[in-house]
C-alpha cells in the first residue's frame, strides 16, 4: 500500500497509542518511537509496527508512535489505521488474513 | 444448563482501556460495540481494534458479542468480513425491523464463514428490536433463522420512534417489552432487557431489573461494571426458592425409582413446567454459586 | 478499565455562558481565552469544568485542567481531542505554546520543543525532526559566499519600498535569501505575495527566494504579529522567532547580515525590530535598518497600497508598485482579492 498523505490513529490515553505515517522523501521506513514502557518493551513494539506494515506491502513511510502501554493488539490496530489512512482509498483485504 | 446471560456489558470500540479488561467485572457476555458509542469518524478505527483484541485477548470463556453497524449503513458490510473473521460468539444486529434483516446478515456471515474456512454456525446471532415495526415483526424476527439465539429490545431508539420518552416505571415500554418477550420464548430462544442509562440511580435500576425478571427476561445490558452485581443479585436464587426446587426434584426422582406415574408432593400434583422451574432454579443456584451440589446426590 | 463519568464537550464561541465558563477557568490558571481561537472543548465531571483546550490554525492554546484532576489522564484525553480536530481540518503539523515547566507533560504527549525564551515561553511541535526537516530543506539552497544576508518580508503586496529594500541588501551582500512569511493571514495569498517578488525581482542575480513556512514569523512562531497583543506578550513571542533564527536558520546558511526596513507605524513590528537589534548580535549576526522609501510626501508602504484598493483607486497604486505588481492588480486574477480587501482589510 503507498502511503500518499498523513494518516492518524488512535489516542495518548493510557493504554492506547497514537500513530501517525506520512510519506517518506527517502526510500524505505523511519519509525520514532516515544513510549511509557521503552525500556522493557521498545524492541517488541517496533517489531510488531514493522510487520505490520509489512503485511500491509508499505514499503515507504515515516512512522511515529506515542505509545502509552498498549498491548500489540492495539499497536497493529492503530497502524492499521492510520495506513488505511494514509493511502489513497485503499482498501483493506480481509480475505488475506484467513 | 443453558448460558446464562442475565448481563451483557456495553464496551465502546474504540477503547483500548476498556476492551482489554472487559471480562474482569464477571459480567455473563461483553458486548463490543462497533455502532452508536462510535463516531462516524472513527468507525475503521474501532472495527481493526475489536478485530485484533478478538484475535488475541484471553476472555477467558466469557461470552464475546460485537455489535456492528447495519448493513444499511456504509460500514455494516466491512464490520461483518473483519467481525466474522475474528470469530465472536455472537454478532448482535442493530435495529432489526424485519426478518429479511437477520436473513441477510446470517446470508452474509455463511458467506464469510466459508471463505475462511470456519465451520458453518460458528458465530451466532442475536437481534435488537428497537423500533415499532421491529416490535411487530418481533416473532418473525426471532424463528427467521437457527443462528438467531436472542432478541432484545433497544428502548432508547424505539421510544423516539413512539414519539415518547423513556420513564422510571416503563409504562411506555411495557407492551414492546411484553411483546420481545412473547416471540421469544415462542421461538424458543433468549429475551435480553434493554439498558438503563443513569449509572448513578441504583435504586432506579435494581426497580428496573426487578421488573425485568418478572416479566421473564433472561437478562439486562448493563453500560458500567457497577451494574453488574446488582443484577446477578436479583437473578439469584432465594434460600426458600432452593429449597423448594430440591424437594420438588426429590420427589420426581423418588416417583421414578418407584416407577409411579403420578407425582405429588404435600398433596399437590408436580406436573411438567413445576419440574422445570425447579431445574432452572437450582441449576441458576449452582452457577451463582449459592448451592454446592453435594456428592453422589445427584439432582437434575 | 475506565468507565469513568468525564465527558468532552465542544464549546459553543458563540455562547456567552459557555465562553465566561471558559474564561473564569482559564483565569484561575493564569490564562486567557485569545481572541483569535477558532474551536474550543471543555472536560467535564457532571456539570463541573476541569479542563480546557483551543485551537488556533496549526496552534493548541489556552490548555489547563484542574489541579485536583491531574493525574488522571485528562491531559491526554484532552490533548487527543484536540489533536483529532486538527486532522479533521486538515493540519497534521501541530504547535504548542507553554511554560517551560509544562515541556515534560507536552513531551508525554508527544510534542518536542523547538526554542525556549528562558522562564517564560516554549514552542513544541508534534514532530521530533520538524525543524530538522525544514533545516535540511532550506539548505539544499545553501550558497557560498563571503558577506550572506537575509530578509524576512510578508509583502501584501509587493510595492517600490520592498524592492528598494532588496536591490540595497542585495548590493551589499555577495548572497540575499529573501524569506516570504507563509502565513495565510493576508489579504493576499502566499503565493501570489511570492510570485510577485519572484518577478519583480528578475533582474537581481544574487538573491534566493525561500518560504517561510512554520518557522518564520508564522502563527506558530510568532502568533501576537497577526493578533494584537500585549507589549510583553509581543516582545516574549517576538524573542521565540529570532531565537529559532538565530539558533537554527542563520547558521544553516551561514547568514551573518539581516535586513530589514524602517517600521514608523506598526508597534508589533517595532518591538519586533527593537529586539532584533538586542538578539542577533549576540551571535554575531548585524542587524541593519533601511529607512523608507518616499514618494512625495508618503513613505512608501503596502498599507497605503492597500488603502488605495480599499477606496477604489487601484490606479493610483502605479506609483508605488512595480510595474509586475500592477499588472497583477489589474488583472482578473486579482479581482476578488480587491474585493475582499475593500469589504475589511487586514493589518499585515
Amino acid at each position: 500500500m503507498e502511503i500518499v498523505k498523513v494518516g492518524m490513529a488512535g489516542t495518548m490515553e493510557s493504554s492506547d497509542a497514537i500513530v501517525t505515517i506520512e510519506p517518506n522523501t527517502d526510500s524505505g521506513i523511519q519509525i520514532y518511537l516515544q513510549s511509557s514502557v521503552e525500556k522493557q518493551f521498545g524492541n517488541q513494539i517496533r517489531s510488531v509496527i514493522t510487520e505490520t506494515l509489512r503485511a500491509l506491502d508499505v514499503d515507504h513511510g515515516i512512522v511515529r508512535v506515542n505509545d502509552k502501554g498498549a498491548l500489540d493488539c492495539v499497536i497493529r490496530a492503530r497502524v492499521q489505521t492510520a495506513v488505511l489512512r494514509a493511502s489513497d482509498g485503499g482498501q483493506f483485504n480481509w480475505k488475506e488474513e484467513d | 444448563m443453558g448460558k446464562l446471560r442475565r448481563t451483557m456489558m456495553y464496551v465502546p470500540g474504540n477503547n483500548p482501556g476498556m476492551i482489554k479488561d472487559a471480562h474482569i467485572f464477571g459480567s455473563d457476555s461483553i458486548m463490543f460495540d462497533l455502532e452508536d458509542s462510535v463516531s462516524v469518524k472513527e468507525k475503521d478505527a474501532a472495527r481493526f481494534l475489536v478485530y485484533n483484541a478478538l484475535k488475541t485477548i484471553d476472555y477467558e470463556g466469557v461470552e464475546t458479542v460485537v455489535r456492528v453497524n447495519g448493513l444499511d449503513t456504509p460500514y455494516g458490510k466491512e464490520d461483518f468480513e473483519a467481525i466474522v473473521r475474528a470469530k465472536p460468539n455472537i454478532i448482535r444486529l442493530p435495529k432489526t425491523e424485519k426478518p429479511e434483516d437477520v436473513l441477510e446478515a446470517d446470508k452474509l456471515i455463511s458467506k464469510i464463514e466459508d471463505e475462511a474456512g470456519i465451520p458453518s454456525g460458528t458465530v451466532k446471532l442475536m437481534a435488537a428490536i428497537e423500533s415499532a415495526l421491529g416490535i411487530i415483526n418481533s416473532y418473525e424476527i426471532a424463528k427467521a433463522s437457527p443462528r438467531l439465539v436472542a432478541i432484545a429490545i433497544g428502548a432508547e431508539d424505539f421510544v423516539t420512534d413512539m414519539k415518547t420518552t423513556r420513564s422510571l416505571d416503563g409504562v411506555e415500554i411495557l407492551v414492546a417489552r411484553s411483546q420481545v418477550l412473547l416471540a421469544a420464548r415462542a421461538a424458543g430462544i433468549y429475551a435480553l432487557d434493554t439498558v438503563f442509562s443513569d449509572v448513578n440511580d441504583e435504586e432506579g435500576f435494581i426497580n428496573e431489573v426487578k421488573l425485568a425478571k418478572q416479566l421473564g427476561f433472561d437478562g439486562k445490558s448493563v453500560i458500567n461494571p457497577r451494574q453488574i452485581e446488582p443484577v446477578h443479585q436479583i437473578y439469584t436464587p432465594t434460600q426458600n426458592e432452593i429449597e423448594k426446587s430440591i424437594r420438588v426434584l426429590e420427589a420426581i426422582e423418588e416417583a421414578e425409582r418407584k416407577g409411579s406415574g403420578v407425582i405429588s408432593l404435600d398433596g399437590k400434583m408436580i406436573d411438567g413446567p413445576i419440574v422445570d422451574r425447579a431445574r432452572r432454579v437450582i441449576d441458576l443456584a449452582i452457577v451463582t454459586g449459592v448451592y454446592v451440589e453435594e456428592e453422589g446426590e445427584g439432582i437434575a | 478499565m475506565e468507565f469513568e463519568h468525564f465527558t468532552e464537550y465542544r464549546i459553543s464561541l458563540n455562547n456567552k455562558k459557555e465562553v465566561e465558563n471558559i474564561k473564569a477557568f482559564l483565569a484561575l490558571h493564569g490564562l486567557q481565552l485569545d481572541s483569535d481561537v477558532e474551536y474550543t472543548v471543555g472536560v467535564f465531571d457532571g456539570e463541573r469544568l476541569v479542563a480546557t483546550g483551543s485551537i488556533c490554525g496549526k496552534v493548541l492554546k489556552c490548555i489547563a485542567v484542574d489541579k485536583e484532576y491531574q493525574g488522571l489522564g485528562i491531559a491526554n484525553k484532552l490533548v487527543s481531542h484536540l489533536i483529532h480536530e486538527e486532522y479533521q481540518r486538515g493540519n497534521t503539523h501541530l504547535f504548542i505554546f507553554t511554560k517551560p515547566e509544562n515541556y515534560t507533560m507536552f513531551y508525554e504527549l508527544g510534542f518536542h520543543k523547538i526554542a525556549e525564551v528562558p522562564n517564560s515561553v516554549m514552542l513544541m511541535e508534534n514532530h521530533p525532526a520538524g525543524i530538522k526537516n525544514f533545516i535540511e530543506e532550506i539548505k539544499k539552497q545553501n550558497k557560498s559566499g563571503q558577506k550572506i544576508s537575509a530578509v524576512i518580508m510578508n509583502c501584501n503586496p509587493f510595492t517600490l519600498g520592498h524592492l528598494y529594500l532588496i536591490e540595497k541588501a542585495a548590493r551589499e551582500s555577495d548572497i540575499l535569501h529573501i524569506f516570504v512569511v507563509w502565513e495565510e493571514r493576508s489579504s493576499f495569498p502566499a503565493e501570489v505575495r511570492y510570485r510577485l517578488i519572484e518577478e519583480g525581482t528578475k533582474h537581481l542575480s544574487n538573491i534566493v527566494l525561500h518560504k517561510g513556512k512554520d518557522y518564520i514569523i508564522s502563527s506558530a512562531t510568532f502568533p501576537t504579529y497577526f493578533i494584537k497583543e500585549y507589549q510583553r506578550v509581543v516582545e516574549i513571542h517576538a524573542s521565540l522567532d529570532l531565537e529559532i533564527f538565530r539558533s537554527y536558520i542563520a547558521p544553516a546558511l551561514g547568514i551573518t547580515k539581516r535586513f530589514i526596513g524602517e517600521e514608523p507605524y506598526c508597534p508589533v513590528t517595532r518591538t519586533y525590530n527593537r529586539i532584533m537589534k538586542e538578539y542577533l548580535p549576540q551571535k554575531g549576526i548585524e542587524v541593519v535598518e533601511i529607512p523608507r522609501l518616499h514618494r512625495g510626501e508618503n513613505a512608501i508602504s503596502a498599507s497605503l497600497v492597500r488603502r488605495y484598493i480599499r477606496e477604489g483607486d487601484v490606479d493610483k497604486t502605479q506609483r508605488f508598485v512595480p510595474k509586475t505588481t500592477y499588472e497583477f492588480l489589474t488583472s482578473v486574477e486579482a479581482e476578488p482579492i480587491i474585493e475582499m480587501i475593500q469589504r475589511d482589510d487586514h493589518r499585515h
